[in-house]
């Protein structure tokens, strides 16, 4: 197949794979910018209550909130896991495999709410327990997908690398971790997506984001809350996994491995 | 050159190698054969340390390997495998720069390699170039699989049944393609296969090896002449080993001169083996050949009884030696 073919028959599989990620993001605005002026609409849900429209914060600086808790646990959670992988899969290392794998599904079988709980006492209240909360939550997808992205390097491929004479750092950098890179990927994609959502609990130990109104609509029996802050999550985690599918197949596309 | 003294390799009680000697001459081609599990693959890989030896020395250019660092070493020894190994997410020229751009030549150096080697490999660079491994026949990745290991010149080579996964007529226009290299090239080359014609056809030297042992070595011929065991017999074909042995043996060197009779009406080159000579006869119901240059002009001719009297004095030769 040449390279234009390979091109059509990537662009070819599903709609023009830009749109996605623009209209999630347009109804992402829509719903940001659009809930305080949306009294009627949201008046329908909560016909008695005295209040419909989330106005404790706005809707855009939660937002930015949750994204940044989000972004501070994914940027510590892909360090701290794809190094940890990286380092059980080296010949030095092989013996913290288990330990690692274990832990890490150890984090996810741990309830973030527990963690929370947990957290609070050590940490006081705010946005450091649940950046705790969620690393613990999505390190899992992260180096369980980066164990077996290397993992699954084609042996004969790995040693060809070692006998053509490159370092043990070399083979990592150059072919490993680039084999490996769509598999990490979707572990990374995976985490943060399931992490936008969990996040929200943040608001019930005081790190106001966009779980804020959801947490308020439960307390304050007001549907028209929850359904503001749960409807910008989803449209966020969906804005945000379609950003990466995206990226995996920019990917793809730049080396196809049969 | 290189020289093993009386190696060995244990992984835990298992010996895989067991107390080998072998001395290869610099631009020697020398095959290692035998059955699965034989050892040849662990001794091939003991060369470029790939597998460490257990005991005994493995000596290149005069230094015990254990001398060298081993990244270095493995620089400046070309090394094929059966399933090439090619780094898939990487074209076909990058593939094959690897080894000089780790050695840090400059981009131009490399560049001018790889084209080179991708000519003398047949493989158009304009077509083949900027391809993938998925992209490329099973024939097509091992001339690549050959030019990486070839990038840097090394005056090694260690070929791990480089040719077992291809159809044969692949695996044979490539074996052909590998002697017309060597014979330009004079590589030190060490050859692991498990195909006895192959061995036969490529080798210099041939190395018999079963359950870790070295059972025999020798020229080819010398072993088609005297396998020292049945078990190297039946490897090199038991009956048909009188046919091997012609096999290795050029017209050139049996035809007798044109004689006062009519020219036979078939015609051989004169670089074609003995076995393709009878092969012929058999076919044109014949026992006269003539043979041709490359221009196919008659230069001699080559007959059933001299093919069969011709054994005997050659045998002689080689028990002498």
């Amino acid at each position: 197949m040449s390279h234009n073919a390979l091109g059509r028959s990537l662009t070819a599989r599903g709609a023009n794979p830009v749109m996605w990620p623009a209209i999630w993001l347009v109804l992402l605005m829509v719903c940001v910018w659009g809930f305080p002026y949306a009294d009627g609409v949201l008046r329908v849900i909560e016909p008695d209550a005295r209040q419909v429209v989330y106005q404790r914060a706005s809707l855009a600086s939660l937002l930015v909130q949750h994204l940044l808790v989000v972004s501070a646990a994914a940027v510590i959670t892909t360090a701290s896991g794809v190094l940890a992988a990286i380092v059980v899969t080296r010949e030095w290392g092989r013996n913290f495999l288990p330990l690692v794998a274990q832990v890490a599904s150890l984090g996810q079988t741990f309830p973030p709410v527990a963690v929370l709980a947990l957290a609070v006492p050590a940490l006081g209240f705010g946005t450091l327990p649940i950046i705790v909360a969620l690393v613990l939550y999505g390190a899992l997808p992260i180096v369980r997908n980066t164990l077996g992205g290397i993992q699954g390097v084609d042996k004969e491929v790995k040693s060809a690398s070692a006998a053509m004479g490159m370092t043990g750092w070399q083979t990592l950098c150059q072919v490993e971790l680039p084999l490996a890179a769509p598999v990490i990927l979707a572990g990374i994609r995976t985490s943060i997506t399931i992490n936008i959502s969990t996040a929200a609990i943040g608001a019930t130990v005081g790190a106001s984001n966009l779980g804020d109104p959801i947490i308020a609509g439960i307390v304050n029996g007001n549907m028209a809350y929850i359904i503001q802050g749960a409807l910008t999550i989803a449209l966020l985690a969906l804005t945000v996994d379609s950003l990466f599918e995206r990226l995996q197949e920019r990917l793809r596309s730049r080396f196809y491995t049969s | 050159m290189i020289e093993l003294a009386h190696v060995s390799k244990r992984f835990g009680d298992a010996v895989a190698v067991d107390d080998i000697s072998l001395h290869i001459p610099k631009g020697k081609f020398c095959a290692l054969v035998g059955t699965s599990g034989c050892g040849k693959s662990t001794t091939l890989r003991m060369i470029n340390r790939l597998i460490e030896h257990s005991e005994g020395d493995i000596i290149l250019d005069g230094q015990p390997i254990a001398a060298y660092d081993p990244v270095k070493l493995r620089r400046r020894i070309g090394y094929v495998i059966q399933h090439t190994g090619l780094f898939p997410h990487w074209t076909v020229a990058r593939n094959i720069g690897l080894v000089p751009r780790l050695l840090k030549w400059s981009a131009a150096e490399v560049q001018a390699k790889v084209d080179e080697l991708m000519n003398l490999l047949g493989l158009p660079k304009d077509e083949f170039a900027h391809k993938y491994p998925h992209q490329l026949s099973g024939g097509q990745a091992q001339r690549v699989g050959v030019a990486r290991a070839l990038a840097a010149d090394p005056d090694i080579l260690l070929m791990d049944e480089p040719f077992g996964a291809l159809d044969p007529i692949t695996r044979e226009k490539l074996q052909d393609e590998l002697a017309r290299l060597q014979a330009k090239m004079h590589k030190t080359v060490v050859f692991v296969t498990h195909d006895m014609d192959e061995a036969l056809k490529l080798a210099d030297h041939l190395v018999v090896m079963r359950e870790g042992h070295i059972v025999q070595q020798g020229t080819p011929l010398a072993l088609l002449q005297h396998p020292q065991d049945p078990f190297v017999e039946s490897l090199l074909g038991g009956l048909e080993r009188g046919l091997k042995q012609a096999a290795l043996t050029r017209v050139k060197d049996h035809m007798a001169p044109m004689g006062p009779t009519l020219p036979a009406q078939s015609r051989i080159p004169a670089a074609f083996s003995l076995r393709q000579g009878l092969s012929m006869m058999l076919r044109d119901h014949t026992d006269r050949l003539t043979v041709v240059d490359q221009h196919d002009v008659p230069v001699g001719e080559l007959t059933l009884r001299k093919i069969v009297k011709e054994a005997q004095p050659e045998q002689g030769k080689v028990r002498e030696s």
